[in-house]
């Protein structure tokens, strides 16, 4: 059963941020590969989200979201209040164009990798929204 | 402990009667998997909902450790 007060906050939170991605570590400083992966998509698409690291309260945060959206790994990448998907999901829906339209931008034409290789240049400052965990 | 890779193309399969599965061990320790997966059950689901299927099929070897990640790609037939 996840801890209700905490579980209101994230629901408050994906509500608030039409683009909202939950990650271990920062978007400066992933702490996880399949974290930073996601990063790098949504570094590469011209679009403004909110981030936040779950490693200050991973296995709260785990029930939260499996409540939520019957999903416990992260990253999750929300997009108008639905879950989209981890890694895998955002990365195949990128490469296919889904990703670009779902977040209504346009699609760039550059491939993940490539503008992995370049990517504090362009790159959208990530907002995060402050998600105070006792 | 590493998985036993047939054995989790079938809790698939079982799960997903008619779906075509391959389950390759990505890493060579056995616990971070990938899946393909081509079910007639994903039509007109959401990717998150398709990957859902997958990964509740095999949650019995992620609660007991058996395997760590579990890579899924999932197409529709």
């Amino acid at each position: 059963m996840a801890d209700a007060e905490l579980k209101q906050k994230v629901e408050e939170l994906i509500a608030a941020n039409p683009v909202l991605l939950f990650m271990k570590g920062t978007p400066e400083a992933p702490r996880c590969g399949f974290s930073m992966r996601v990063v790098q998509v949504l570094d590469s698409i011209d679009v403004e989200y909110g981030a936040i690291d779950v490693l200050p309260a991973l296995q709260p945060l785990r029930e939260v979201t499996s409540e939520i959206s019957d999903w416990q790994t992260f990253p999750q990448l929300y997009v108008n209040g639905e879950l989209l998907g981890g890694a895998d999901i955002v990365e195949e829906m990128f490469d296919s164009g889904e990703l670009a339209e779902a977040l209504g931008v346009e699609q760039p034409e550059a491939a993940p990798a490539a503008a992995s290789s370049a990517p504090a240049a362009n790159a959208t400052p990530a907002q995060s929204p402050p998600l105070q965990i006792e | 402990m590493a998985a036993d890779l047939g054995e989790i193309e079938r809790m698939i399969e079982a799960a997903l009667p008619g779906a075509s599965v391959e389950v390759v061990d990505e890493t060579g320790t056995g616990d971070h998997l990938r899946a393909t997966v081509t079910a007639p059950q994903f039509e007109d689901l959401t990717r998150i909902a398709q990957h859902r299927l997958v990964k509740a099929a095999v949650s019995e070897r992620f609660d007991d450790g058996t395997i760590h990640a579990l890579s899924v790609k999932t197409t529709v037939p």
